[in-house]
């Protein structure tokens, strides 16, 4: 319940005031197979992983932090 | 002399009496008959943790009397048997214990399938505790509070204290939590001196004390929820402490749950809290451990038999009469009235084993029962620096008996744990599902070890000690505390929302929003829009201003459309894709006259429209700022043949399609309201939505009816608009639509500029529509009155179903949407919608030129 989230423009706010958007994944392939990788296979970590959030309660920014998804600890932002 | 009314009884009350000591004093000795087999139940532990004195009070059931503090004029009800308590017919059921074997619903009502419905309400009203006040007003919704600290400590004892102190004198921002007040549960004495002054050292340190809470379960974080008299507090703490100290091991015999049998600390309680005489004549068992129940027992005059050994049998029928005991002389038999049993402590730990993963120290007897108070300072103390405390091996287990309760709660005995292993259920994970033992009100306090234990003993694998998964809540909370920890959806209402309420319109959910469903005659609202001229409340439409060099970048980025080909002045359909190329939201783009660019969206899609733009600007970097404006601007949309002389009436602005082409928009000013026009076609008919500022909306609103009544203007709800659009074949995201639907699926392949190098979903949905199309919506008429859900059949087989449709007054028909599968690589032109025939035809069905859109 009490994970912070930092936003880089209203600091370490508690996480239900974020909408989370998931791996952070690219935004273009270079090839059909890649691109097919990019928009259906997430890596599903079991560990730390790169993942965006938007503050959706707050300054509606996204930004990009990595959280330990086993223990549920963000280790920072990106 | 004050005093409280219990099933009807006035029961006086003295200095210091809980529920249970006053109605002790008074000769009550059945508190609760048990769940199934409705035996008596007396007083037990004294210390809130069993589930034998669960009494209503002034209405809220689940009351533990042990702890409740009494006070003159409470209405107390006894919440189990029936007709009362004490004459309670459904007792005959213990004598029918042979009938009712461990998992009893589960093999008599498997089958006929049809009797357990029946069975259920018989079965539910003979049994439970309490009774949920379901036809009375509403409980209502406790207030919620949230509260941040470095350290909060659960349980304000010696232990619990000292940590309290220690972690605020070092300048942690300390709660110390507590069922009762400090020290409430110490027994009088040097304890409760010491933990005195341990609780002025907190005080003075800045602790703050949060007396009568509960701590109801430990989450993530760590989040501790305590219910209150006033509410709910959600603790968001750095660490916590546990110091919830340790209980009395339950004994499991034959008998062992007769009124009379006591744990000893309930005894003692009873003797020097209360000066009541729990029995005339007690057996106290002595396990050596000296701790003075005797001696306190025969302070207010009872006659006590110590007595070594283990007991075989407690003897009675309403109550204790007799124990057999094996002592180390011999098997003997005592009468008495009392029997105080002392089989050792076990930690107060349910919280902790919720919160493997969570920074929780435990100290106390929580960490060692039975540990010394100064071992329990010392504990602390420790736990208040924040340093390790190691905790010694807990009391050896008393075994349990020949029979007896394992689970008094849910009246589960040694024989159905028996039955369950020996049916197969071979842990103690599943020996509680098909037995319920630990799933009572105690949640397992007096039962969880010997179900771990008796689960060691038949040899089963075990993690965590056999100790079965510990899940919130601990103690029974309010649904009022836990409804006041919800954080509710805010409905969103329009400018216009107290006008459609006086005009007597029913107000629907759609989203977040409340919108006007009809205002009394869907026939006439749309004959209206048909015919003459109809407004409709249309702010809750999404609505985003995007500006900057990147502007047009980023939407060409995002939409399927060609940007650059919107000139100024001019309106697009615009379809937003995901990255898997299916169809997210819809709406209309408008090119600005200085370079910007207006979105409107669904009224459920702006949200996930503007995250979706701002994700593109954060990702890529573009110049370009994303300006919501939904709340801000409130909208009206007036269509009809006569829309545009009902505007001419209200603005000195050229109206003409020169200046307002279709489709297309402009800045007019209308009963003095400033307003972007957007000339729009959904209904079918001439229309202009005007977007103004939402202060302006009643004016607008208000002008607008004002001046309709020449042709007999009518304001018009979603009703009709949903018949409306559907004679133009028009659809509706989410109704019409399957998560799935790529563009090309809905017929709306034209709305894709695949000539464009990239857009989001590009790639996706080219692979896709390389693919044969193996379903599709279609426009569909049918014979006669069509039903929204229907299936759509060929040859009786299911191959589609209707979305959306109505029987059109303006086309005399049936019509309707609906999605089809193709039938060996064709779709099928004709299908069975129930009785009805429904012909897969081209849309709109209505103006299918679209004439009167450029009227």
């Amino acid at each position: 319940m009490s994970l912070l989230v930092p936003c880089p423009t209203c600091g370490e706010r508690s996480y239900t005031e974020f909408t989370f958007g998931g791996e952070l994944r690219p935004l273009d392939a270079p090839d059909p197979e890649a691109e097919f990788a990019r928009v259906y296979l997430r890596g599903n970590v079991a560990g730390v992983q790169t993942e965006r959030w938007f503050h959706a309660l707050g300054c509606r920014r996204w930004t990009t932090v990595r959280r330990d998804t086993v223990a549920n600890r963000i280790e920072g932002g990106v | 002399m004050s005093s409280f009314d219990l099933d009807g009884r006035r029961i006086p009350i003295e200095p210091g009496d809980t529920l249970a000591a006053a109605a002790f004093r008074s000769g009550v000795r059945t508190f609760t008959r048990s769940i199934k087999s409705h035996r008596r139940r007396g007083l037990y532990c004294l210390t809130g943790d069993c589930a034998n004195c669960l009494v209503t009070v002034d209405g809220v059931p689940g009351e533990r009397a042990c702890v409740t503090p009494a006070h003159d004029g409470m209405r107390i009800r006894r919440e189990t048997g029936w007709p009362s308590v004490e004459r309670d017919v459904l007792s005959v059921t213990d004598h029918l214990h042979w009938a009712m074997p461990v998992g009893f619903y589960y093999k008599v009502f498997a089958r006929p399938r049809w009797l357990w419905p029946l069975a259920e309400r018989v079965i539910r009203r003979a049994t439970g505790t309490g009774r949920l006040p379901v036809r009375g007003a509403p409980a209502g919704r406790a207030r919620a509070r949230s509260a941040r600290c470095d350290v909060l400590v659960i349980g304000g004892g010696v232990a619990g204290l000292a940590a309290a102190a220690t972690a605020a004198a070092a300048r942690s921002r300390v709660i110390v939590v507590d069922e009762g007040e400090p020290g409430h549960a110490l027994p009088p004495g040097g304890a409760r001196t010491i933990a005195a002054s341990l609780e002025a050292e907190a005080r003075a340190a800045g602790a703050e004390m949060l007396t009568h809470h509960t701590a109801i379960g430990i989450y993530e974080g760590a989040s501790v929820p305590l219910v209150g008299p006033d509410g709910l507090v959600e603790v968001e703490a750095g660490r916590v402490i546990v110091a919830t100290g340790a209980l009395e091991a339950h004994g499991v015999f034959p008998g062992n749950d007769l009124p009379g049998i006591w744990l000893s600390r309930g005894a003692v309680r009873l003797a020097t809290e209360h000066g009541i005489a729990p029995c005339a004549r007690a057996i106290v068992l002595d396990d050596g451990t000296g701790d003075g129940a005797a001696e306190a027992l025969r302070g207010v005059g009872v006659d006590v038999i110590e007595v070594r050994g283990t007991i075989v049998s407690a003897n009675g029928g309403r109550r204790l009469t007799g124990v057999t005991v094996d002592t180390p002389e011999g098997r003997r038999s005592f009468a008495c009235d009392g029997l105080v049993l002392s089989l050792g402590l076990s930690p107060r730990d349910t919280l902790v084993r919720m919160a493997a993963d969570d920074p929780v120290t435990v100290a106390g007897d929580a960490a060692t029962p039975g540990c010394s108070i100064e071992d329990a300072v010392e504990d602390g103390r420790r736990a208040g620096r924040g340093e390790p405390v190691v905790a010694r091996e807990p009391d050896p287990w008393p075994g349990l008996g020949s029979g007896g309760f394992v689970c008094p709660c849910e009246d589960v005995g040694v024989d159905e744990l028996e039955a369950a292993w020996r049916e197969g259920w071979t842990n103690s994970e599943i020996v509680k599902r098909y037995t319920t033992a630990t799933m009572g009100p105690c949640q397992g306090a007096l039962c969880s070890r010997h179900l771990a234990a008796f689960a060691a003993a038949k040899g089963a694998p075990s993690a965590a000690g056999g100790r079965t998964t510990a899940r919130p809540p601990v103690r029974a909370p309010r649904l009022a505390d836990l409804v006041g920890g919800v954080h509710e959806v805010i409905d969103r209402r329009t400018a216009l929302h107290g006008r459609h309420v006086a005009a007597g319109a029913r107000m629907d959910r759609s989203g977040v929003w409340l919108r006007p469903g009809t205002y009394g005659d869907v026939a006439a609202e749309i004959r209206a829009v048909r015919e003459r001229v109809g407004i409709m409340d249309v702010s809750t439409l999404g609505r985003f201003e995007v500006r900057g060099p990147d502007a047009r970048a980023l939407l060409d980025e995002v939409l399927t459309l060609d940007v650059g080909r919107v000139a100024p002045g001019r309106t697009r359909y615009l379809l937003a894709l995901d990255e898997a190329g299916y169809v997210m939201d819809d709406g209309l783009l408008a090119a600005l006259e200085d370079g910007g660019y207006l979105l409107t969206t669904t009224s459920g899609g702006a949200d996930r429209m503007e995250t979706w733009l701002r994700d593109r600007v954060d990702r890529r970097g573009y110049r370009a700022h994303v300006l919501p404006r939904t709340g801000e601007l409130g909208a009206i949309n007036v269509a009809g043949p006569h829309a545009r002389e009902l505007l001419g009436a209200l603005s000195d602005d050229d109206l003409s399609r020169d200046a307002i082409p279709y489709p297309g928009h402009a800045t007019i000013t209308v009963a003095g309201v400033p307003c972007r026009a957007v000339s729009v076609g959904f209904v079918g008919e001439l229309s202009f939505e005007l977007h103004h500022p939402r202060s302006r909306s009643g004016d607008l609103w208000d002008a607008l009816l004002e001046a309709g009544r020449a042709w007999d203007v009518l304001p018009h709800g979603l009703d009709a608009l949903d018949v409306l659009r559907l004679e133009k074949g028009h659809i509706f995201l989410g109704q019409d639509t399957l998560p799935d639907d790529h563009p090309g699926k809905l017929g709306l392949g034209w709305a894709v500029a695949m000539d464009k190098p990239a857009f989001v979903g590009r790639a996706s949905l080219e692979r896709m529509v390389a693919l044969p199309l193996e379903r599709r919506l279609v426009g569909l008429r049918f014979d006669g009155s069509p039903q929204r859900g229907a299936p759509l059949a060929v040859d009786g087989r299911i191959v589609g179903r209707v979305t959306s449709c109505t029987v059109s007054a303006a086309l005399e028909e049936g019509i309707g949407l609906g999605w089809i599968r193709a039938v060996d690589g064709a779709f099928p032109p004709v299908l069975a919608s129930g009785d009805l025939r429904a012909t897969v035809g081209p849309t709109p069905f209505y103006d299918p030129e679209g004439v009167r859109l450029r009227a």
